[in-house]
């Protein structure tokens, strides 16, 4: 876990509303694991920092997704190349993959595709064959980005690729990795309980001291998003007890 | 930078609060030296599972918490972090609580003589399951009860976390200090509620949540200073304090120490930089140790 003092290098969009904002981070670049976060924060910003997975590494440079959902990220969307930033990562447990399955496929539901690119490419490294499903509720909601050998789209309305859900529009693999809205996640769960899945939460420290972002869990109790998490095996998670809606965009 | 609090001598005037620091072993790049000490997340007798989400909410420049006192238990906390505790260089407060005034005794009694244990602090702002669910902490002989259940089984150093939600902290400062208190901790969060205008319903799945931050400040530096005007005992300020400036204020208001809370969340060097600025504060002031700040207490 490194608390570094970054410069903003480079903001760009790949959707309606949707940005990839860069930052040097060369500790954080080159620890992190995929599903991994950070936890953002920077002076005259709201009190708490804002959670981000880690969207793309390039060389000492790290990259996060976010919409403008709420008045911190659109403080954040605001600023411009040389801004400084406080970054605290890399926290919690990413998907851990490793070798074994052939076949691996993403599915992302909007900002779920966060932490995919990552996967991709660590995937890649193990030698799958990565197939990646992209869902959003229209066309321009959509990611214009990807990675993998397979890129399947999927639109709640039919304006680009399947009509119809990313959950049902994905095909089988030997290893499921999602993120995306709890619900849809739910949806991943009752196919593939041994998915690996990345939740929201709300989030306070994002170290594990104030138990903020509390995970219930099937066997009962909670624990920490930040800590324990954010991936958890699709079926240990007590979807229903988990809230689905956030005053800001988190996909850690 | 030493201070002496309510029977414990600390290195440093600035502690870690309950609630923001877990058990101690969770920041790995916390500064250790700056710590004066520490207090621990809160603990009940049995383990408690903690409410569900969310729990948290932002509110501007605080948070709303609803935890639940989520945790392991007294058994577990002296099994898993004690030993640990016995081996740090600076004093660990256990944090207690009970639905009755025996539960309190009986957490005293089990963690008196525990090694690693340097006192306890009372968090009076627990329901009281005999008085149908009245706060300890808003009566002051219900708080005098507490504080004498946990005085008569221990003898460990007895903090009293003084809750904000009374007409006149002076007169539960005075109490819990018959009562054999032997320092002051002021103040706990407000009790605060935010709405979801999405959902119609709070923010918090518990309702209402336990408002802290920046935002609660200047009514914290009022009550730590009217809860010191009213005692002969220590008193440790609580509330907000971000900066070196805000522990300060503090310090001056008649505090002799200070523990800083949700500043850790977001900044997790925030001891230090509190605990450094201090010492920059008086050096820059001609000032030879901390005893040497003028403290504004008027006594009328």
């Amino acid at each position: 876990m490194f608390l570094l003092d970054v410069a903003l290098t480079g903001k760009r969009q790949v959707g309606r509303d949707m940005f990839v904002i860069s930052m040097d981070a060369p500790e954080i670049a080159a620890s992190v694991r995929a599903g991994q976060f950070v936890n953002v924060g920077w002076s005259r910003g709201p009190l708490l920092r804002r959670p981000f997975s880690v969207y793309r590494t390039d060389g000492e440079r790290i990259e996060i997704v976010l919409k403008a959902v709420g008045e911190g990220t659109a403080e954040l969307l605001a600023m411009n190349p040389g801004d400084r930033l406080s970054c605290l990562g890399p926290l919690g447990h990413g998907f851990g993959i490793s070798s074994g399955p052939k076949t691996v496929v993403l599915i992302s539901g909007g900002l779920g595709v966060a932490p995919m690119p990552l996967a991709a490419r660590e995937a890649h490294s193990l030698g799958m064959r990565v197939s990646w499903v992209h869902g959003a509720r229209s066309a321009s909601d959509l990611c214009s980005e990807s990675a993998g050998d397979e890129v399947v789209w999927a639109t709640d309305d039919g304006s680009k690729g399947f009509g119809g859900t990313a959950v049902a529009a994905a095909p089988d693999a030997d290893l499921v990795l999602a993120c995306g809205p709890n619900r849809m996640l739910a949806a991943v769960a009752d196919r593939w309980p041994g998915a690996l899945v990345a939740v929201e939460t709300y989030m306070g420290c994002g170290t594990g001291v104030c138990l903020g972002c509390a995970v219930p869990l099937k066997r009962g109790g909670y624990d920490r998003a930040c800590s324990e998490g954010p991936v958890y095996r699709a079926s240990d998670v007590d979807w229903p007890s988990l809230p689905s809606h956030l005053p800001y965009a988190v996909t850690a | 930078m030493s201070v002496a609090v309510g029977g414990v001598s600390l290195r440093g005037p600035v502690l870690a609060a309950s609630g923001t620091f877990g058990y101690g072993t969770e920041i790995p790049l916390l500064e250790r030296r700056a710590l004066g000490g520490m207090v621990s997340k809160g603990i009940f007798l049995r383990p408690r599972k903690g409410t569900a989400p969310p729990r948290i909410a932002e509110t501007p420049s605080g948070m709303l918490n609803a935890i639940g006192l989520q945790g392991p238990g007294v058994e577990a906390l002296i099994r898993d972090y004690a030993p640990k505790w016995a081996e740090w260089d600076f004093p660990v407060f256990v944090n207690i609580n009970g639905e009755t005034a025996a539960e309190y005794g009986e957490l005293a009694a089990r963690l008196d003589g525990v090694p690693g244990v340097s006192g306890l602090e009372i968090n009076i702002s627990c329901p009281n399951v005999e008085q149908g669910g009245l706060y300890f902490g808003n009566d002051p002989r219900a708080a005098a009860a507490v504080t004498e259940a946990v005085r008569r089984r221990t003898r460990l150093p007895v903090w009293v976390k003084l809750t904000p939600m009374v007409s006149d902290i002076g007169v539960i400062a005075r109490a819990v200090e018959a009562a054999g208190a032997d320092a002051l901790c002021a103040i706990n969060t407000f009790v605060g509620m935010s709405m979801d205008l999405n959902t119609y319903r709070p923010r918090l799945s518990f309702r209402t949540g336990g408002l802290s931050g920046p935002a609660i400040r200047p009514l914290a530096v009022h009550l730590a200073h009217q809860a010191a005007r009213a005692v002969r005992i220590p008193v440790i300020g609580i509330g907000g304090i971000v900066r070196a400036e805000d522990a300060l204020e503090f310090l001056v208001a008649g505090c002799t120490a200070v523990q800083v809370g949700t500043a850790t969340f977001v900044n997790p060097c925030a001891i230090a930089e509190v605990h450094d600025g201090i010492g920059a504060f008086l050096r820059a002031k001609g000032l030879a140790s901390i005893s040497d700040l003028p403290r504004y207490l008027p006594r009328d």
